[in-house]
């Protein structure tokens, strides 16, 4: 099943999803270093900022690699699935981001670290991408 | 460049929701200040000020649905692409640097803010690569 989805994939998204595979796995080689030295050495300078940045550079890679996946898929049919996939995540992250912005601007709710934003954005693309898998299953069946 | 009717009404919208966005933003900030919001509907009103922006971003979805020139939307497409890479990754990196402790957390509104100055770099980028800044 699994060879079946690959071989519907075009090569723009194969070459997509193995950025995506790699940026995730760096990320998770990466992290748990970083967050374990930072909790237990007191380093001090401009090293633990870098250490943040080094932290942020995988999740940054796959914005990256979204781009460069938007530039240079041919097939306009999964362009513009891909755009609108973007839209409807970037349309609810932000509209969650200024909702949740206002309730911390008077009080009303805590505040959270920035990162949040990013993540709900990769949940509802992942959601989305999850919802066209099945309706595409239900279709095909 | 003449605009087209769609960026017009587009214009037409985002005038009355930053109209809109002023009526209810200086009530709630005055109301807070003051302490003359009730607990009980406190969500409400630090909710209303939020509900133009988030009307900005469906004028900008209703947009690109309206625009019939394909170029032009093309153009805006890629400025929205933009505004999201960049929002999104100061987002990630501010978030790491909260994370580590080395700077103060913010309200999450900036991350609009970041997003609609990407939509400005969108453009310059526009202009840059394709010598029409577009929208």
């Amino acid at each position: 099943m699994f060879a079946a989805k690959q071989s519907d994939l075009t090569p723009a998204q194969r070459a997509h999803t193995r950025r995506i595979l790699w940026l995730l796995l760096a990320y998770v080689i990466i992290l748990p270093p970083l967050v374990w030295i930072r909790s237990t050495t007191s380093v001090a300078g401009y090293i633990p900022a870098l250490m943040a940045i080094a932290a942020s550079l995988p999740v940054l890679g796959i914005f990256a690699s979204w781009g460069r996946y938007l530039s240079v898929e041919r097939d306009e049919y999964h362009q513009s699935v891909a755009l609108r996939r973007i839209a409807v995540a970037t349309n609810a992250t932000m509209g969650a981001a200024v909702v949740w912005g206002f309730l911390q601007a008077f009080g009303v709710m805590p505040l959270i670290e920035a990162y949040w934003v990013p993540f709900v954005w990769v949940v509802i693309q992942g959601a989305f991408g999850c919802t066209a898998m099945f309706s595409r299953g239900r279709i095909a069946a | 460049m003449a605009r087209s009717s769609a960026w017009k009404r587009y214009n037409v919208r985002v005038i009355w929701l930053t109209l809109l966005y002023g009526a209810f933003l200086l009530p709630a900030v005055y109301g807070f200040k003051h302490q003359l919001v009730p607990h009980s509907i406190a969500y409400l009103v630090a909710i209303l000020p939020a509900l133009p922006i988030v009307g900005i971003f469906v004028a900008i979805g209703r947009y690109l649905v309206e625009e019939q020139d394909e170029y032009v939307r093309m153009l805006m497409v890629r400025q929205t692409l933009w505004a999201s890479g960049v929002s999104l990754s100061a987002a990630t990196i501010w978030g790491f640097l909260e994370s580590f402790g080395l700077i103060g957390r913010v309200d999450g509104y900036y991350v609009v803010i970041a997003w609609f100055f990407g939509l400005g770099i969108g453009g310059c980028v526009n202009k840059l690569t394709l010598g029409d800044g577009g929208c």
